[in-house]
């Protein structure tokens, strides 16, 4: 390797090779950075609304008023930061529409999950004087070990999967549960997931085999492996990561976390892009000067 | 007070993981330690309460009230109804899983491990055929010339965009396909619409990293939310 | 929605009280009960003619109630409804499978007064064994053809060694095990965080097999933390097996193929805690994963690791891509296993797979031509198969 001319720019070729062998530990500070400052700030940025979104949202809009909901949290705390803000407006849009919500759980931490976001919209002033009931206008059946064997028993009997819900209750004394039988006495079905057992599992034991109309909301991770079910119209409405969070705040009208880490999140893909330019810089004038 | 020892153990917590990406670190092992070995217990309680209890002791009635647990069934008609001998062949298939646990009867275990693999495999052989293969072929079989009428009148520009789109899906299925072809070595034609093929699938890839890397993102933002607004307070 | 149900009840109540003169509507003609096919039980399908005062000018019929008995002439209960000008309904509230029933319709009439149809049945509810419905025919076809070829090309591979294609990451597999040996470090093998169950994990078992042999002929040390309990034993079995099949029973360590925890991102922080303190020559990445494949391979790379990967999760390959030194996409890993192991079940399943593969892809080219001659040329092109495969 020849010497750099101590004449030349600092742009030159040194710069490029020593950029190409970046200690990885900068590149994670610069992106550390990214996140934590727009946090400082009010960042107001638009949100394009994808198509998929919009029929997420559009399809619980287009729910009869009082229609009845099963909700399945397939997912844990780690991916609580995506699909958290998802749950918390899709319960208050339900709310809204005066929608009867039954939630399960086919991850151990699905229900938990659930409560808390149940409990943030319940908190919400609109809903003061619905007087939403326990058991009535909403209810958590809680977890069932079993994964994808548990949402084919669910379409023969629900009742006889969860005997008894989150607190302890006979589900069957349950008043919302009242003349529940299978996926045919729900008239939407929501999944909020993140791996397996999750969408595809749904899709394939539930959507498929009893015809229920259905929309998911995704970690950005797992979403493409959806995405063929939302074109092929197996899922009526795909959220995707935080992004679809904040998608769907916008078209609801109800911003929350997932509109709020929209400018970290941006600033953080800008230095991603930055660095990936760089680097590919750095890769090709380093792989032509050796 | 209770709650600021908690989000001060939470943020020490998040910062020794975090340290991580500086190095390995004697902070890092203890967080580490913390995480396994409360998860391990975590879903030992979660497991017991939530599975093993409502799902089995409570199904054969050593637990719980059940009416129609299998002893409480048993003993007031003297007899078993299908769904009970069902839980009670579970729980007999559960006992040889634990078999393992006596070395020279350990092969008993293979059983329930057969009858679980077996039935899964034919749960979801007929899930996968239904929805990834028939349906998506169903919703792949575009037409590669896809005229748009806008106002009645043929749009060439929307017609010609619609069927690239249509085009570049059956032609990314069926080059992946030949891609994941193994009876025939990837030369000539073949092997040019194999490599094709892999094309298509290393943008998938790119696609999926990108989304990833959001996903990432979304945690951290979360963490650092976390210890900037809610540990250090701040944030307003 | 919910006015109706408030106001149903209220009319019923004044019409009772006030009504005059009640004319009781014509019950329903021809009820007929049968057991609803194709279904898991516990449901009837009824049919009948509607009342034809459901169009009279005078308190015309406004409803039906389905009514439901053990027996003819014990108590009838209502167990459903069903709306003015439906011919039709399926009842599924408290029918028991094997049970015989009753039904009745009750026909309303818009002054509270009704009449009931003729009774119908008896009707046993019970479920289908077969669902005869065309997509699920469909599946039946497409599953003889597949495990058909599977099946045979099972029997030709015992007979015959079959052709599979080179693939690239499988010649990596000794490289990796030789490295080690060299290094005198030890080799990771993870097997993903799938259940026994699933192909990937399989797959990854049988070249679990394979390096545990070699391990043991060379003498190099393998470490294998598992995520998943049956996992965890199932690898035990193999690597021991594959130490006594090797003649060294002696050399397994019992304490190298062990239980982590089945929690994901724990598993990730214990597993790269092992890849910086034992430093592995070479890393394996088989079977199922999910969001942790970066975290891993990104951590292996960090230690100066070769590393192997292979996964059924197309979205996680691309994280292997990046950080790893080859990688089996998708299938190639099945067909890596089946090359290694060369027993005629996995090889023949590569090969009937490739016949399906053959045929999915014929199918597929022919819809498309079928929907280009159709929409272009009005050319109605193998209407039967359109049928077959587009539900049309």
């Amino acid at each position: 390797m020849s010497q750099p001319n101590p004449s030349a720019p600092t742009l030159g070729p040194g710069f490029w090779e020593k950029f190409a062998l970046l200690d990885r530990r900068i590149i994670f500070a610069f992106i550390f950075l990214g996140l934590a400052l727009p946090l400082f700030y009010t960042i107001r940025q638009p949100i394009p609304v994808s198509p998929e979104g919009r029929a997420y949202y559009q399809s619980i809009e287009n729910l009869p008023a009082g229609s009845k909901v099963l909700l399945s949290f397939d997912y844990d705390p780690p991916s609580s930061p995506e699909l958290q803000p998802m749950a918390e407006a899709t319960f208050k849009q339900l709310f809204t529409k005066n929608c009867k919500l039954v939630v399960i759980g086919l991850w151990p931490q699905g229900p938990q999950q659930a409560e808390q976001a149940l409990a943030t919209a319940l908190r919400d002033p609109r809903f003061k004087d619905k007087k939403l009931e326990y058991g009535v206008n909403y209810a958590n059946l809680g977890y069932m070990a079993g994964n994808e064997i548990v949402i084919q028993k669910m379409n023969a009997d629900i009742i006889s999967t969860f005997p008894s819900d989150y607190k302890g209750n006979a589900t069957a004394s349950l008043p919302i549960m009242r003349g529940v039988r299978n996926y045919k006495n729900f008239d939407f079905i929501i999944n909020f997931s993140s791996g397996f057992v999750g969408t595809r599992e749904w899709v394939q034991f539930c959507v498929d085999r009893s015809g229920a109309k259905m929309i998911a909301g995704n970690t950005a991770v797992q979403a493409p492996e959806n995405y063929p079910y939302f074109r092929s119209g197996q899922l009526k409405g795909l959220l995707a990561g935080m992004k679809g969070a904040a998608e769907y705040e916008t078209v609801a009208g109800q911003p929350g976390k997932g509109i709020s880490f929209m400018g970290s999140q941006s600033v953080a893909h800008l230095v991603v892009i930055l660095f990936v330019i760089l680097g590919n810089i750095a890769y090709f004038v380093s792989r032509r000067k050796w | 007070m209770p709650g600021m020892v908690s989000l001060t153990l939470a943020g020490f917590l998040t910062l020794g993981i975090m340290s991580f990406v500086y190095k390995d670190n004697p902070i890092y092992k203890f967080c580490e330690s913390i995480f396994i070995g409360v998860s391990a217990g975590y879903y030992f309680v979660l497991i017991f309460y939530q599975s093993l209890l409502p799902q089995l002791t409570d199904k054969i009635g050593l637990t719980g009230a059940l009416t129609d647990s299998a002893l409480a069934y048993y003993r007031q008609s003297g007899s078993l109804a299908s769904v009970q001998w069902f839980n009670l062949i579970a729980a007999v298939l559960g006992m040889m899983m634990l078999m393992r646990l006596l070395p020279k009867i350990g092969w008993i275990s293979r059983w329930p491990l057969a009858f679980v693999i077996g039935s899964i495999a034919g749960l979801k052989l007929i899930g996968e055929l239904q929805t990834n293969i028939m349906t998506q072929i169903q919703k792949s079989i575009l037409p590669l010339w896809a005229p748009q009428y806008v106002d009645g009148s043929l749009s060439l520009a929307a017609s010609i965009g619609q069927s690239l789109t249509n085009i570049v899906l059956v032609g990314g299925i069926l080059t992946g396909v030949i891609y994941f072809f193994f009876s025939k070595e990837h030369k000539g034609v073949f092997g040019g619409a194999a490599r094709v093929g892999i094309w298509f699938l290393m943008v998938t890839f790119g696609a999926a990293f990108g989304l990833t890397v959001m996903s990432r993102m979304s945690l951290l933002i979360a963490r650092i939310d976390f210890l900037l607004r809610d540990w250090l307070h701040l944030l307003g | 929605m919910r006015k109706p149900l408030i106001l149903f009840p209220l009319v019923f109540l004044f019409l009772f009280v006030f009504a005059s003169a009640q004319t009781p509507p014509t019950p329903v003609d021809s009820l007929q009960a049968v057991d609803t096919p194709d279904d898991a039980g516990g449901q009837v399908d009824l049919t009948w003619k509607p009342s034809p005062d459901e169009g009279r000018a005078v308190s015309p019929v406004i409803g039906y109630q389905i009514l439901a008995a053990p027996a003819a002439d014990s108590t009838f209960v209502p167990i459903g409804t069903a709306s003015a000008g439906a011919t039709s309904v399926t009842a599924k509230d408290r029918l028991e499978n094997g049970r015989p029933y009753y039904f009745k319709i009750r026909a309303y009439a818009m002054d509270s007064s009704y009449a009931e149809s003729e009774v119908a049945g008896p009707v046993v509810p019970k479920g289908s064994w077969w669902n005869t419905k065309p997509a699920y025919l469909r599946i039946v076809i497409w599953m003889v053809f597949v495990v058909g070829f599977i099946l045979y090309n099972i029997r030709k591979a015992g007979k015959k060694e079959l052709y599979i294609r080179p693939i690239a990451g499988i010649d990596a597999i000794d490289e990796g095990i030789g490295r080690a040996t060299e290094m005198g470090r030890p080799i990771l093998f993870i097997c993903g965080l799938g259940d026994a169950a699933q192909a990937a994990t399989l797959a990854a078992f049988s070249v679990l097999g394979r390096v545990a042999q070699k391990t043991a002929q060379y003498q190099t040390r393998l470490i294998v933390p598992c995520y998943e309990p049956i996992v965890f034993t199932i690898c035990q079995d193999i690597v021991k097996g594959a130490y006594l099949n090797a003649g060294r029973p002696e050399a397994y360590n019992e304490k190298d193929v062990f239980f982590v925890v089945y929690d994901q991102f724990p598993y990730v922080a214990a597993v790269n805690g092992i890849m910086l303190r034992e430093k592995p020559a070479t890393n394996f990445y088989l079977g199922q994963f999910y969001a942790e494949s970066l975290m891993l391979a990104e951590t292996g790379f960090e230690a100066g690791s070769i590393q192997i990967a292979g996964t059924d999760q197309l979205i996680q390959m691309s994280f292997f891509i990046v950080a790893c030194d080859f990688t089996l996409i998708g299938e190639e890993l099945f067909a890596a296993s089946a090359y290694l192991s060369k027993e005629p079940e996995q090889v023949g399943s590569i090969k009937g797979q490739d016949w399906g593969k053959v045929i999915f892809a014929g199918l597929s080219i022919l819809g498309v031509v079928s929907v280009l001659l159709d929409e272009n040329l009005r050319v109605h092109f193998f209407g039967f198969f359109r049928k077959l495969m587009l539900n049309e």
